[in-house]
């Protein structure tokens, strides 16, 4: 877990000391997470499968990043390293100056499967009440932090009601109220909105905008889907196919949202060379030479 | 055909294939009166089966008990198998001037006291071995191994280790139902989701929250399916173990009967334990869903 000075003191010296530390680390205040040349090797010695190599990657405080990638190119991997679920074989992460050692609540990951990552036993107050308990804030915040977080993400009418009487955006939902109950810096979201239909997605992608200028977190978004990354992100990462999968290309995406995509001559653009690249990802895959 | 009344359409055009089946085996000839009862009976004998559940199961016991009779009165010996009538009867005298529920009563303490604590010693170690991998290393080969000494197999052992007493058919209740217990928990451990324990994992969740408000949970099916297991193997386990060695309980005046010659009585206690076992089954069954509701209900919309 993180640094064991910090429980120890109050807020306003923590950030003191980390600003401190940040300085003489020579870290830019700017960059919250970075990775230098990560690697990342399954297996042993017979079936020995390296997903990620050479991966390099600087993630701003308060952006939003997309990382973009076709079917099996390691970002749930590279999101799991992030996370701490998974540790490098090779190169170094590090969180606000600091090697990433495990996972820690100051980056948390909303998955695909709702369903499986929340407590279906519990209603939506109780799944975010479970949040409030581990991150040990006192009973009598609880009604308070539970009503502001489901105010948020707009879930406020369903205080009582369980997982399974959810619509699958509002189970997304939930897992974000559920996240931002345990106040992080990062939101990672493996993909969250992969399982819905499509018109709830379009809802749930401005809805996540809305809490993301909301709340200013970091968000570190996973997608196949390229309409969807250059809807929601100030950058996307473009990463190749596995093995040995790294990050490509990035691109800035210009443009005040919401963004029109069909409209907007410089997205579309993007959107064109974008899938240039994967088209290269296609052919190399095949063996052959590209068109 | 086109002069029937709107009821009668309405009817048919339900039971159309049994309306055509009818006149294709009754033929072309036959009169529209004999088609249509035929139709109608064959929709009469289909809309049978939407009764209430109840009603079936009552027809269904009732059939049984007529083929029974059937048989008792005119194909089989009836030393062999005694009339449905007789069997109750026999019952209903145990019942009232034989101490028959002082059998019934000594057979269920057993199952209860063996089922108790094979239930307890089956879940934590299950969830150690499920938990812990020095456990799993350690312990779980010798149990895989042990429990293919079925409970039956065991009562040997056990009348030289406890004697003819209670502690030989609590143990070898025990034995049963630990196995099994103890499995069925593992399995449970083993099927939390990855992404529930990794989503706790990021909200800064400890080992020991994580096993007790994560893990613990989703076993808990696991867990009430090994119980309800463990009963039927209760119940499979103390028949043969009263009748090598007990004076009082199901099995033991199963063996009486069955020295005395009394047929009758030995129906009467196969009976008792069909029902036993069943509405034991259904209790637990009823049991687990009231007290764990939230937590196995929501497999069944997942």
């Amino acid at each position: 877990m993180d640094v064991p000075r910090q429980r120890a003191t109050r807020q306003g010296s923590v950030a003191l000391t980390q600003e401190v530390d940040r300085l003489k680390a020579g870290v830019s205040a700017d960059v919250i997470i970075e990775l230098k040349d990560v690697e990342k090797v399954f297996g042993g010695l017979n079936s020995r499968y390296v997903a990620l190599q050479g991966c390099s990657l600087k993630v701003k405080r308060g952006e939003f990043i997309c990382l973009l990638g076709p079917s099996g190119c390691g970002k749930s991997t590279l999101l799991n390293l992030i996370a701490g679920f998974e540790r490098p074989t090779g190169g170094e992460i590090t969180f606000d100056g600091e090697p990433l050692v495990g996972a820690s609540s100051k980056r948390v990951m909303c998955f695909q499967d709702s369903m499986q990552a929340l407590l279906p036993w519990t209603t939506v107050a109780g799944n975010i009440s479970f949040a409030l308990s581990v991150r040990h804030v006192p009973r009598a915040e609880w009604k308070a932090r539970i009503d502001e977080c489901l105010d948020i993400v707009g879930l406020s009418a369903s205080v009582g009601r369980f997982p399974t009487e959810l619509s699958g955006g509002m189970r997304q939902r939930l897992q974000i109220a559920r996240a931002l109950a345990a106040n992080p810096e990062v939101l990672l979201m493996d993909e969250p909105f992969g399982a819905l239909d499509a018109m709830t997605r379009t809802q749930m992608q401005l809805e996540l905008l809305r809490v993301w200028e909301r709340t200013n977190k970091t968000v570190v978004f996973i997608t196949h889907d390229i309409e969807e990354a250059l809807l929601l992100g100030d950058r996307v990462c473009i990463m190749n196919k596995g093995p040995r999968s790294r990050i490509v290309a990035e691109y800035p995406v210009e443009g005040p949202r919401p963004r029109q995509l069909l409209e907007d001559r410089r997205i579309a653009e993007l959107a064109g060379r974008i899938r240039t690249t994967f088209a290269t990802f296609e052919t190399a895959d095949q063996g052959r030479p590209g068109v | 055909m086109g002069n029937d009344n709107p009821k009668h359409e309405r009817d048919s055009a339900r039971a159309l294939p049994q309306a055509d089946a009818a006149r294709r085996t009754t033929g072309a000839g036959t009169p529209p009166m004999f088609a249509d009862a035929l139709q109608k009976t064959a929709a009469a004998f289909n809309r049978l089966f939407d009764a209430p559940p109840l009603i079936l199961t009552m027809l269904s016991f009732t059939l049984f008990v007529i083929v029974w009779w059937f048989f008792s009165t005119y194909l089989v010996n009836p030393k062999l198998i005694p009339s449905p009538a007789l069997v109750a009867s026999t019952g209903w005298d145990m019942l009232i001037h034989r101490n028959l529920l002082k059998d019934i009563g000594a057979s269920m303490m057993r199952v209860g006291v063996g089922l108790a604590l094979g239930t307890v010693c089956g879940v934590v170690v299950g969830l150690l071995i499920g938990r812990s991998r020095a456990a799993a290393a350690l312990v779980d080969p010798v149990v895989q191994v042990m429990r293919n000494l079925s409970p039956t197999a065991m009562i040997p052992i056990a009348l030289v280790w406890f004697g003819i007493g209670e502690e030989a058919k609590f143990f070898l209740i025990f034995w049963g139902a630990f196995f099994i217990i103890a499995v069925n928990t593992t399995a449970g451990v083993h099927s939390t989701p990855r992404t529930r324990i990794r989503g706790a994992q990021c909200l800064g969740a400890s080992e020991l929250r994580i096993f007790v408000s994560i893990m613990l949970p989703s076993a808990l099916p696991y867990i009430v399916a090994g119980v309800r297991l463990g009963v039927a193997s209760a119940f499979m386990t103390i028949i043969p173990a009263e009748i090598l060695a007990a004076q009082e309980g199901l099995g033991a005046l199963l063996q009486q009967a069955s020295l005395n010659g009394q047929i009758d009585r030995m129906f009467v206690a196969l009976a008792i334990v069909a029902v036993l076992g069943y509405s034991t089954d259904r209790a637990v069954r009823y049991l687990a869903e009231h007290t764990f509701k939230r937590y196995t209900a929501y497999l069944s919309e997942l």
